[in-house]
């Protein structure tokens, strides 16, 4: 009884020796436990950063290639994008937080296949992150974003930003009759069947004396890199009808002709203005309120919107391929033919160059404004 | 037969109380060290939003003049102070439908989709008191007293003054002064 009492008080060797390699192993399993737990949360913390950094990216960055500008790239050469910005210049004391509206456009056009498209060019990383892209305009409920719904849990920044609204000119002649950009219709070419409006643009005056010491953001630049569109909108066009006769007008836009010149070396004049060739996806005729480009010649009954599309004015300025000579003067001209003599809109006689001056004077022409807005980047 | 069981559940017992204060070392180990991590973040975020919406502030919607254009947040600061002196010409009169306080707060809470975020401020204005040498502050604008217990991040804008502020005898020429606003989520 004794000899088994001894024994029974003392452990085996072989639990010490189990036990021992237990401990041991055990302890080396948990010391590879903080660092699991630490690479399971640096993917928040990754979360964030790329979603950070995707933000400054697209708020404060113009994209690449500048020039020509990402935006202006069809569809079919859109493998050039190498990254996508949407700030309007790469001056970034200047025009801090203030996004090009055709960039903002581009960026969420349904060209664009996600994920592939966006994250080889905003989002980058070796890391498949899936993400979402919005933004919205102060007073709107229109939100555009690209990409999928967040989960429960995801990195996030929101950036405050102003959007660059392009500049626009409406034309009409129950506002502002007999104006010094038209011809007096109520007088004169009662009996002529073709009247032509042309709208002049003045490359020096536009890209060197903008508002602001010519801050990008409010001008009106026809130069690549930051050539923006123009828009002239004629409206209640009948009311320039002056019919002599009881036979009723039919009104038909039948071309739109470029003609550009450039001021001579010695600066003692101007070249003869010339032709330009043109493309039809140069410029959209919006015609009566049709969200389609018209082809032309066609008929018109009381409005007429021209939009020269981004990036189109440099092309037209350029002599040489490139940018555009910051020397140029640009007349665009609208031909209208009427199915017999009567007054109609004309700008022949006004000055300068018988064309309506799209310039930086707010009475002619509505000038850019930046409109409020709010743009998020989740990541996950 | 009692002793024998004894003694082996102790050394159990032993072994199961290191394993659990083990792993509770372990757990409040790996805690600690990614808790900042996310204080940070916050913090980014929020001082991202400040930055940005005195950024917009401080930038025209229009502009129509060669020279410079005057902003909301000039507007704001020159009604601060001494608001009888006639402003420059370049000067931007205040706005009174647009005062900081529901200016500043839709920028920083507005949010894509419906929802809106919730964050509180108090803003000053900090200037150089030529008369004194010193440095001065005035109160632009609170929404809400910080009682100690917030977290808040500290933005800050300079911008051009074009009145005179505490300490200005005359004002030849407009002068730079700082708008700080410290700001925080409940």
């Amino acid at each position: 009884m004794r000899a088994k009492q001894k024994d029974a008080g003392n452990l085996s060797i072989d639990f010490l020796a189990g036990f021992t390699i237990f401990m041991i192993a055990f302890i080396y399993v948990a010391t590879l436990i903080p660092g699991l737990f630490l690479n399971l949360h640096a993917y928040t913390i990754d979360y964030n950063a790329v979603a950070y950094r995707t933000g400054v990216i697209l708020a404060e960055d113009p994209g690449m290639p500048y020039n020509p500008s990402w935006e202006t790239l069809s569809d079919y050469d859109k493998g050039e994008v190498l990254r996508f910005g949407l700030a309007l210049s790469d001056g970034t004391t200047t025009t801090p937080n203030v996004l090009s509206a055709e960039k903002v456009n581009r960026f969420f056009c349904s060209t664009w296949v996600y994920p592939d498209d966006y994250q080889s060019r905003a989002i980058f990383g070796n890391y498949p992150y899936q993400f979402n892209i919005s933004l919205q305009m102060a007073g709107s409920n229109v939100t555009q974003s690209v990409g999928g719904v967040p989960p429960e849990d995801y990195g996030v920044i929101r950036r405050i930003v102003k959007v660059k609204e392009m500049s626009n000119a409406t034309i009409d002649p129950t506002v502002t009759p007999g104006g010094a950009w038209h011809q007096d219709y109520e007088t004169q070419d009662y009996n002529v069947t073709t009247h032509l409006f042309s709208i002049f643009v003045n490359y020096t005056a536009l890209s060197e004396n903008g508002p602001d010491y010519n801050n990008p953001a409010y001008q009106i630049n026809p130069i690549s890199p930051m050539a923006e569109g123009i828009m002239v909108n004629l409206t209640n066009l009948q009311s320039t009808i002056n019919n002599k006769t009881s036979q009723p007008v039919t009104i038909n836009l039948t071309s739109i002709s470029v003609y550009r010149s450039r001021t001579l070396p010695t600066e003692t004049g101007h070249a003869p203005f010339s032709g330009v060739p043109t493309t039809t996806d140069q410029y959209e005729v919006h015609i009566d309120g049709n969200t389609t480009s018209a082809t032309l010649p066609a008929g018109v009954s009381n409005n007429v919107s021209l939009f020269i599309n981004p990036g189109t004015l440099n092309a037209w300025g350029s002599w040489g391929g490139g940018q555009a000579d910051p020397n140029t003067y640009l007349n665009i001209t609208m031909q209208f033919d009427l199915n017999h003599g009567a007054g109609f809109l004309n700008s022949t006689q006004s000055q300068p160059y018988g064309a309506f001056d799209y310039n930086y004077n707010p009475v002619n022409v509505t000038q850019p404004v930046l409109d409020d807005g709010v743009m998020e980047v989740a990541v996950w | 037969m009692v002793n024998d069981r004894g003694q082996l559940y102790t050394i159990e017992g032993i072994a199961a109380a290191m394993i659990m204060l083990f792993t509770t070392y372990l757990v409040l180990g790996a805690t600690s060290v990614y808790t900042p991590g996310d204080s940070h973040i916050s913090d980014m975020q929020l001082e991202q939003i400040g930055t940005d919406s005195l950024r917009v502030m401080d930038t025209p919607a229009n502009c129509y003049s060669t020279g410079i254009c005057a902003t909301t947040l000039q507007g704001i600061v020159n009604n601060l102070s001494q608001p009888n002196i006639p402003l420059a010409p370049a000067a931007n009169a205040f706005d009174p439908t647009n005062p900081f306080n529901v200016t500043f707060m839709n920028y920083v809470n507005n949010k894509t989709g419906s929802q809106t975020d919730n964050l509180h401020y108090t803003a000053n204005v900090t200037y150089y008191d030529i008369a004194n040498k010193t440095t001065g502050s005035l109160l632009l604008s609170a929404n809400r007293n910080l009682s100690g217990v917030e977290h808040p991040v500290r933005v800050t804008e300079w911008v051009i003054a074009y009145r005179p502020v505490p300490g200005d005898v005359t004002l030849t020429e407009p002068r730079a002064v700082l708008v700080e606003v410290l700001l925080w989520r409940d």
